[in-house]
């Protein structure tokens, strides 16, 4: 049985305690409520609350507009995803593999895709490919580098699920006569995934909000749509209050689900 | 390798000193995101409802929210409501709120790593509360969470890419390299040196992260 730090430390307080512990908690919604007023009139004395600047919300073009953003945004975080998880699985075996010739490579490959910013990526597909003479859509302008520097993150988080997955199991498959290949795609990868899923999930988090970038290469996700319409409606403060609104649920949506995939399976 | 030595030749300066700005903003950033993420943390465990409420959205919405996106809210809206922050503050104060946020769920996790007969035990000596929990739960959950606050910094390295996003004074890597890339031809090559560097610093946090995690670490 384990309690929370909270519930030894605070959980059978004296009576003069839980008098002491109202009065503050009072007194800090009293002040918390103050400086959400504060910034409400803020807003106010800055005329952000004029209802031109809010009205074309009640219109649905504009939502309609922001959903489309928002598929685009989807649109390219899914196919980087499904990318990184394949190719972040090639790496992966590029690691584990026994000839130096191929793991050395892939180890380089990875530390290179990992340490190596995504904007920076996206910059060179952006400005220096062209340069080179290949030219990407803005799609892949985003999506491969959110990709390319996803799938080395994956492949390290792929590795420490296979690591995790007791040698007992592959021994034992072994002497059964399977192959290496049998072993590792048929028990010891399959366990592995049950390990890393929340992590893996964590991973698309962090795919959402790198294709941010996307107004960098004027791809129509949710930030270059949201600029689109501040030019409209010359409205900034309210737009982007709402776009960055929108990141935070779509994000917290994914940990939400994260924290419950990761519970233990029996 | 013959454009890269050409290369830095031209720009061997200006690569030096938009490293050293790459590493001031990751240092200027971790510093009191962690700070901020250690006073949220110990905030978050009294026993508070309106304070806890509101430190918990506090860290989902900096845990969920597109640095870029935080970057350019503070750039170029909070002017429109009066509060005028420099582009290097901006670009400081987005990662220090983003970092406090991670540090704040790391922490968490590190103190439920510490067996809560710690904590009764404590108590039972006559410590208060708060004693406790600076002088027993806290020294511990650092000790655990120097791996995960390890990946956290290098994130925030590679992170300060964004400050090409705004018109900073001076250069970081990523700003120089696409300004080489619109100016010559050199795109390739300056990509090549930036990566490196950023590279090796990572390398380099990975390294001391790992030490200091080795002469930490609590084995349970």
């Amino acid at each position: 049985m384990s309690r929370s730090l909270e519930n030894i430390l605070f959980g059978a307080p004296s009576p003069q305690a839980q008098t002491v512990t109202r009065v503050v908690s009072g007194v800090a919604a009293v002040v918390l409520l103050l400086m959400a007023a504060a910034v409400v009139f803020r807003f106010h004395s800055a005329g952000q609350l004029e209802p031109r600047l809010w009205e074309f919300f009640a219109r649905p073009t504009t939502w309609a507009f922001l959903g489309k953003g928002l598929l685009g945004t989807l649109a390219s975080a899914a196919m980087a995803a499904v990318i990184a998880l394949s190719l972040g699985l090639v790496l992966l075996l590029g690691r584990l593999a026994r000839p130096r010739l191929v793991r050395w490579p892939s180890i380089a490959v990875i530390e290179f895709l990992r340490g190596t910013p995504t904007l920076l990526l996206i910059y060179v597909c952006f400005l220096v490919l062209p340069q080179v003479g290949i030219k990407l859509s803005t799609y892949w302008m985003l999506t491969l580098p959110v990709a390319l520097s996803t799938s080395a993150v994956v492949a390290e988080v792929y590795r420490a699920g296979v690591l995790a997955v007791p040698r007992g199991q592959t021994q034992a498959a072994r002497s059964l006569g399977m192959t290496e290949a049998q072993v590792f795609f048929h028990i010891v990868f399959p366990q592995a995934l049950r390990y890393i899923v929340p992590a893996l999930v964590a991973q698309l988090v962090i795919v959402v909000k790198d294709t941010t970038f996307g107004y960098v290469v004027t791809y129509g996700e949710l930030m270059q749509n949201a600029k689109v319409l501040i030019a409209n409606y010359n409205s900034l403060v309210p737009v982007y209050l709402v776009v960055a609104a929108l990141y935070c649920l779509v994000n917290y949506a994914i940990s939400r689900a994260s924290k419950r995939l990761g519970r233990p399976v029996y | 390798m013959g454009g890269v030595s050409r290369l830095l030749v031209d720009y061997g300066p200006a690569f030096g000193q938009a490293l050293l700005l790459t590493w001031k903003l990751t240092f200027m950033s971790f510093v009191p995101g962690f700070l901020l993420g250690m006073v949220v943390t110990v905030l978050r465990l009294l026993p508070l409802p309106p304070l806890r409420f509101v430190l918990t959205v506090y860290v989902e919405i900096f845990r969920n929210i597109p640095s870029v996106a935080l970057l350019i809210f503070i750039v170029f809206a909070l002017p429109d409501l009066n509060v005028l922050i420099d582009y290097e503050p901006a670009v400081i104060l987005t990662l220090s709120l983003v970092c406090s946020a991670f540090t704040a769920d790391y922490l968490r996790t590190g103190i439920n790593t510490v067996p809560g007969g710690q904590a009764e035990a404590a108590l039972s000596l006559g410590m208060r509360p708060l004693r406790v929990i600076t002088a027993v739960v806290l020294p511990q959950a650092l000790r655990t969470v120097v791996q995960p606050m390890t990946s956290l910094l290098i994130a925030l390295m590679l992170s300060t890419s964004l400050a090409s996003q705004v018109p900073l004074p001076g250069r970081e890597l990523t700003a120089l390299v696409s300004k080489i890339a619109t100016d010559s031809a050199a795109g390739m090559a300056a990509f090549a040196v930036a990566a490196a560097m950023y590279v090796v610093t990572g390398l380099l946090i990975g390294w001391a992260g790992a030490t200091l995690e080795k002469k930490v670490r609590i084995l349970r």
